[in-house]
């Protein structure tokens, strides 16, 4: 009964209801927007909304993911510019069928194939997450120290040029998290007697820092990329072309929730799954994918949204954030005092279910905003990059200074939005090091007490491991991810794809 | 890489190598770049020993040592693998790397930090953004103005009003300001 009317809350609510629709319109048009980004906005929009009451806060942050996710499609199918990586796929038969004049109806498909997407994605949650934090209850801090790591590498693995790059990213983001007073022995790390350095680096610079101002200097390349205009015909699509798609949407939904639901894997990779996954499935499809199968829309929007319900699972009930995105949300939990995990749903299940409420609703606002103002929406995309760079920078440098009043915080965001520059350049990625940030404290506080229940003895603490077949399970996948890396790994492919020809030349 | 010149066989080639894209050149001061982290992290691993040295294997600075130990681990791979890429043809650090506008707008950044306490937030905002908007979009005079004081009132109203964020009031007298304004509207006190 408490759950039904946390879960109404929203909808109840005149000024709630009013922030999802404001979040979710922000959303869809940062998302589509090239340049500005979910991760950016949300981790400036954190040192904002920090002294507000939790739920309008929340309730602006899921606006803004929810629609985020789904306003990269927009830019992918008009200019062929991917306006999150979650759209990338979007772009391989969106823009195809844009060049053929049919923008409109790609841009109807794929809001009614998110639309459902997400709600699949969020009825997964409502209905796996109490058990999953149910069981979550008899993990060992080992089992925890496990996943923090997985997450860690997950992301490193599948960002980014190589894994060596996001195992060099995410411990990178750990140490950032560890600067300062040990809270436990309350020896200084890392502080080398600096007042500074004392008190930690504050997150929210960090994440500001690598999304904000990184992000606006790399654009300064792009200064002279020209928008394209395009035509806009008839938008909202028949219920034909809807029922003709839904088996499959219903297969890639699945793709995407049980991809979001991993630590580490988001919106991005389960679309391309999504996509590869259609392409097997459908036996005729009316055109070729990638001249503008309408196939290649329903599959990767479908599942980039339904991972938005599918990364929130992991993320409340063990506190471990499925990609960059959620683990900002996660920043954005503690900052209000919210500790994500297995006790969050069950102290404050009035929490989980509020959220799950605000999720709906954003959904329903995404359909509306989605199928509504595209002649807006092709005005604001053509705003010039030269405008909107030191516009992000700004807001960058309040954000950084709002959380703490503090200009210490602005010098650390500026330095790291200068390294986040470089790193982006050369190849390194970023989502680990918030990770790392985000999982460091965690990841700490539960190898000591892992260590300390097993009376500081490895040899016990991996027979603990080798005992225990959750521990087991995860040790061997963090195993595997090394073993994918090495030559020996490479070979089994190579072996692998040399069969594979072998059996479609005969 | 954009999708247009992408077909099907390239997307597959992307979901089997999701995480490996190795380049087959190397960037200009991207040698030197990685040769810095890995001091870096050395220099790092130093300091974690000295936080409990090998005291137990609970003590706070496990976790920091084996941390940077992986940092100094991977970073030496990357050094490794990096310096022997060869260098990119047609890529000028001067001009892809660090162009003298990105310089300059990290330089208008730093200046901004500096200034923000002092001089407060409505006249350094002023002054970055209308700096820095004619500096990357080349317009006339008037049209910079236009935009960046527009664009401020805007990013003022939202932020001071709406978010109530308190910035650096400096040199503006401030309070009297937005009394004066709620004193236009009846009954906003």
């Amino acid at each position: 009964m408490d759950a039904l009317s946390a879960f109404f809350t929203v909808f109840a609510n005149p000024e709630l209801l009013a922030l999802v629709a404001v979040g979710t319109f922000a959303g869809v048009y940062i998302g589509a927007i090239p340049g500005l980004s979910v991760t950016m906005a949300v981790s400036i929009l954190i040192s904002f909304t920090f002294s507000w009451d939790v739920y309008p806060a929340i309730a602006l942050m899921i606006g803004i993911f929810m629609g985020g996710v789904y306003g990269g499609s927009r830019t992918a199918i008009l200019l062929n510019i991917p306006g999150a990586p979650s759209a990338i796929a979007t772009a391989m038969d969106g823009y195809p069928m844009a060049q053929r004049g049919e923008a409109g109806e790609a841009i109807g498909i794929t809001t009614v194939m998110s639309f459902f997407g997400g709600f699949i994605g969020i009825a997964v949650l409502a209905l796996a997450a109490p058990t999953v934090s149910d069981f979550a209850l008899g993990f060992q801090p080992r089992d925890y120290m496990l996943l923090a790591v997985l997450g860690i590498l997950l992301v490193g693995s599948l960002s980014g040029e190589s894994l060596v790059k996001g195992i060099f990213s995410g411990a990178l983001g750990i140490l950032i998290g560890l600067v300062g007073m040990d809270p436990l022995t309350f020896t200084g790390r890392f502080t080398y007697d600096l007042p500074l350095l004392q008190s930690g680096i504050s997150f929210i610079a960090v994440m500001i820092g690598m999304f904000g101002v990184s992000e606006a200097l790399a654009q300064i390349h792009h200064l002279d990329t020209p928008a394209i205009k395009q035509k806009i015909n008839r938008i909202v699509p028949s219920f034909g072309t809807i029922r003709k798609h839904l088996p499959l949407s219903l297969q890639t939904s699945t793709i995407g929730v049980i991809i979001g639901a991993l630590p580490g894997t988001g919106g991005d990779i389960a679309a391309l799954m999504a996509y590869d996954h259609a392409k097997r499935v459908t036996r005729k499809p009316e055109r070729p994918f990638g001249k503008g199968a309408i196939e290649g829309l329903v599959a990767p929007e479908t599942a980039n949204n339904a991972a938005v319900g599918g990364a929130f699972i992991p993320m409340m009930t063990l506190g471990i954030p499925g990609d960059a995105v959620t683990a900002i949300m996660i920043g954005a939990l503690f900052i209000h005092g919210l500790n994500p995990g297995p006790m969050l749903m069950i102290d404050q299940p009035d929490m989980f279910w509020f959220i799950v409420g605000a999720l709906v609703v954003a959904n329903f606002f995404m359909l509306i905003f989605g199928l509504t103002g595209i002649k807006l929406f092709t005005k604001i995309v053509e705003m010039p990059r030269a405008v909107l760079i030191p516009l992000i920078m700004l807001l960058s440098i309040v954000g950084a200074y709002a959380v703490n009043n503090s200009i210490t915080d602005v010098y650390w965001m500026l330095a790291f939005g200068v390294l986040g520059y470089f790193m982006r350049l050369y190849g390194y990625p970023l989502g680990p090091i918030i990770l790392g940030v985000i999982l460091s404290r965690l990841l700490d506080d539960n190898w000591r007490r892992a260590i300390i229940s097993e009376r500081e003895d490895l040899g016990r603490f991996f027979w603990g491991i080798v005992t225990s077949p959750l521990s087991l399970t995860l040790f061997i996948a963090v195993i595997l991810i090394f073993v994918s890396q090495t030559p020996l790994w490479t070979r089994i492919k190579a072996r692998h794809a040399a069969r594979k020809e072998k059996a479609t030349d005969q | 890489m954009t999708p247009d010149n992408h077909d099907i066989e390239a997307l597959q080639d992307e979901v089997d190598d999701l995480h490996e894209h190795p380049r087959d050149t190397r960037r200009p001061g991207e040698a030197a770049f990685t040769l810095l982290l890995v001091a870096f992290s050395l220099f790092l691993v130093w300091s974690a020993f000295g936080i409990s040295g090998f005291e137990a294997l609970s003590a706070p600075g496990t976790v920091p040592m084996a941390t940077t130990l992986i940092m100094v681990i991977t970073g030496g791979i990357i050094a490794w693998r990096t310096v022997r890429l060869p260098q990119s043809v047609g890529e000028a650090f001067g001009r892809d790397i660090l162009p003298p506008l990105l310089i300059v707008m990290a330089l208008l950044l730093l200046g901004y930090a500096l200034l923000l306490r002092p001089l407060g937030f409505l006249p350094t905002s002023a002054l970055f953004l209308i700096l820095a908007i004619k500096l990357l979009w080349r317009q006339g005079w008037m049209r910079t103005l236009l935009v960046s004081l527009g664009a401020l009132v805007l990013i003022y109203f939202v932020f001071r009003i709406v978010f109530t964020v308190l910035m650096p009031a400096g040199i503006v007298p401030e309070g009297e300001m937005l009394q004066w304004v709620r004193n236009l509207i009846p009954g906003g006190n």
